[in-house]
C-alpha cells in the first residue's frame, strides 16, 4: 500500500471475505479430509490479500483472520494471529518489491504461505511445550498439507481477486506502465 | 514521504507482532477461567448459532464431498468389512457359550452394570466447528451449559469414544478429542482384561498408545480396547465402562511395562453428530465423579472402582 490510500470499501470487502472464508473453512473444508489431512484456506487468503493489497493491509488482515480463527475454534489466542501477520506482511512486501506477474505466482505464494503456516504452527507448538518429536507421520501431514493447499491455490486466488476487484489499490506494474505512456518515453530510451 | 510510509509500515508490523505475542503469553499463562478464556467463551456463545446455521446451510456441500470420498473408499471398506464379519462370526459362536456362563454367574452374584451409558443423560449435539490444524485435536459442538453440558463430560458417537468436554459456553462447547495431547483415558484391553492409560501417540497425532500394561499381558493385533470405568487422576473424566476406544494395531515390549498401539474406533476426521454424557446432579455418575475428584492423586483409580461398587450396592439396595 505504499503511497496509495486504503478505501473503506476495500476494508469492508476484506472483512466480508475473511468471515465467509473462515466459516466455510470450519463448516465444510475442515470436515472433508483428503488423504487424512485438511485443506486450510486461511493462510492462502491472507497471502493473497497481501499480494493484492500490500504489506500493511496484508499484515492487518493476517492478524484479524488469525484472531477470528483462534476465537472461533477455541485455540490458544495469538498463535494463528502471529503466524498470519507475518505471512500477510511477507506477501505484501513481495508485491511491493518484486511485483511478480507470472501466472504461477499465486501457486508459489500459496505453497510458501501454507508451508510457513504449517511449519510455523509446529514450531510454536514445540515452543509452547507440546511433547511431540518430529515423526514421519507429522512430516507426511505437513508435506501433504502443503501439496493440497498448492493445488487449490489458483481457485482461491481467483476468488480473492474477484472479491476485492474494484477496490484494489493501483497495481505497481500498471502504475509504472502508465507513467511511461503518459509521462513520455521509457527511462531506457530517454535522451540524456 | 517515503520514510514516513516505511516507518508506518514497520510500526504496524511491530505493533501486530507484539500484540500477538502479548495475547499468546497472557492466554497461555492464565487459568482456564481467566479473562481471555472467558472472552473466548463469550465469543463462542455469540458465534455458535451462526456456526450452527452455516453448518446446516453448508451440509449439502459437505455431504457431496463426503459422498465422493465414501464412493472412493467403498471397495476397500467392503473387503475389510467382509473380513471383519467373518472374524466376528467366529467370535460370536465362541462367545455364546461364554455369555451363557457369564449370565449365570452374574445372576448368582447379583451384579449388574452399575454405570452404563443410560445412567448418564446423553445429550445429542452437532459438530459445528473443527480445526484444520493437525495440532489442535478439538471440535466445537452446538450444545452447552443450557443443555446440561459441563466440563469433563465424556463425548461418544456410534463408533466409540470421541473425547471429553474441555470448555463450555452457554450454547456451545469445545471437545478435546481422544487424540488431543492433553487426553488420558483409563482403559481395559478386552481379551487380557488388563488396564492401562490410553494417550495420543507422541508424534503421531492420529494414533493412540495404551500404556502401563503389566509386562505379562497377552495382547494381539485386532484386540479391542475399551474404557475401564475408572479414573487415573482427580481431574479426569469418569467414562462409563465398556465404551469402545479402538483396536490394537501392534504391541511394544521394549520397557518394563507393556504398551500397545491403538487405532481409534471413532472416525475423528468425520464427526457429524456426537453424544455428550452429562451427569445430572445427585446421580450415580455425578457422585462417582465428585468422589474421584476428592481423592488424593495416585489413589483415584483403585479407590473409585471400589467406591463405585459400594455406591452401586447402596443404590441397588435402596
Amino acid at each position: 500500500m505504499t503511497g496509495s490510500r486504503i478505501s473503506a470499501g476495500l476494508l469492508v470487502r476484506i472483512a466480508a471475505l475473511a468471515v465467509v472464508l473462515v466459516f466455510v473453512q470450519i463448516g465444510v473444508v475442515s470436515e472433508v479430509p483428503v488423504f487424512g489431512v485438511n485443506v486450510d484456506l486461511s493462510p492462502l487468503a491472507v497471502a493473497f490479500v497481501g499480494l493484492l493489497c500490500g504489506s500493511t493491509l496484508g499484515a492487518v488482515t493476517g492478524f484479524a483472520i488469525g484472531l477470528l480463527v483462534d476465537l472461533t475454534l477455541v485455540q490458544t489466542l495469538g498463535v494463528t494471529s502471529f503466524i498470519f501477520t507475518l505471512i500477510g506482511y511477507w506477501a505484501g512486501r513481495l508485491r511491493e518489491l518484486r511485483d511478480p506477474q507470472a501466472a504461477v505466482t499465486p501457486l508459489l505464494v500459496g505453497a510458501a504461505a501454507s508451508a510457513a503456516s504449517l511449519v510455523g504452527y509446529s514450531l510454536m507448538e514445540f515452543l509452547l511445550g507440546v511433547d511431540a518429536p518430529v515423526s514421519l507421520e507429522l512430516l507426511r501431514q505437513i508435506v501433504l498439507g502443503i501439496v493440497l493447499n498448492t493445488v487449490i491455490a489458483l481457485p482461491v486466488w481467483a476468488i480473492v481477486r474477484r472479491s476485492l476487484e474494484g477496490g484494489l489499490p493501483d497495481d505497481p506494474r500498471r502504475r509504472r506502465r502508465r507513467a511511461y505512456t503518459t509521462g513520455g518515453l521509457s527511462p531506457l530510451s530517454r535522451r540524456v | 514521504m517515503y520514510d514516513k510510509t516505511v516507518r508506518r509500515r514497520r510500526a504496524v508490523l511491530v505493533l501486530l507482532v507484539v500484540l500477538s505475542l502479548l495475547l499468546l503469553t497472557a492466554y497461555f499463562g492464565e487459568a482456564p477461567n481467566g479473562r481471555l478464556h472467558s472472552v473466548q467463551r463469550d465469543f463462542l456463545t455469540v458465534v455458535s448459532p451462526i456456526q450452527d446455521g452455516a453448518n446446516k446451510a453448508l451440509k449439502p456441500v459437505r455431504d457431496m464431498f463426503g459422498w465422493i470420498d465414501n464412493t472412493l473408499h467403498a471397495k476397500s471398506q467392503r473387503d475389510q468389512l467382509l473380513k471383519q464379519v467373518d472374524k466376528l462370526h467366529r467370535e460370536l459362536i465362541a462367545n455364546q457359550a461364554e455369555k451363557r456362563t457369564y449370565r449365570e454367574l452374574e445372576a448368582m452374584y447379583n451384579l449388574d452394570n452399575q454405570l452404563g451409558v443410560n445412567d448418564y443423560h446423553p445429550v445429542t449435539a452437532t459438530v459445528v466447528g473443527k480445526s484444520p490444524n493437525i495440532w489442535y485435536a478439538t471440535v466445537v459442538i452446538d450444545k452447552g451449559e443450557s443443555a446440561g453440558v459441563r466440563v469433563n463430560d465424556p463425548v461418544i458417537n456410534g463408533e466409540g469414544l470421541v473425547g471429553k468436554v474441555a470448555q463450555v459456553a452457554s450454547d456451545g462447547a469445545q471437545v478435546s478429542l481422544i487424540t488431543d495431547s492433553t487426553m488420558g483415558v483409563s482403559a481395559r484391553l478386552g481379551t487380557a482384561n488388563a488396564t492401562g492409560i490410553v494417550q495420543p501417540k507422541v508424534g503421531e497425532p492420529n494414533d493412540l498408545l495404551l500404556q502401563y500394561l503389566p509386562a505379562n499381558t497377552v495382547a494381539n493385533p485386532g484386540d479391542y480396547v475399551v474404557t475401564s470405568g475408572t479414573v487415573s487422576s482427580p481431574d479426569d473424566s469418569l467414562y462409563p465402562p465398556g465404551i469402545l476406544i479402538g483396536q490394537v494395531t501392534s504391541v511394544n515390549e521394549e520397557s518394563a511395562y507393556k504398551s500397545v498401539n491403538v487405532r481409534p474406533a471413532a472416525n475423528l476426521h468425520d464427526l457429524d453428530v456426537v453424544q455428550v454424557l452429562t451427569a445430572a446432579q445427585g446421580s450415580l455418575p455425578a457422585n462417582l465423579s465428585r468422589l474421584a475428584a476428592s481423592l488424593p492423586v495416585g489413589q483415584s483409580a483403585s479407590a473409585v472402582t471400589a467406591s463405585g461398587e459400594q455406591l452401586a450396592s447402596t443404590g441397588a439396595g435402596g
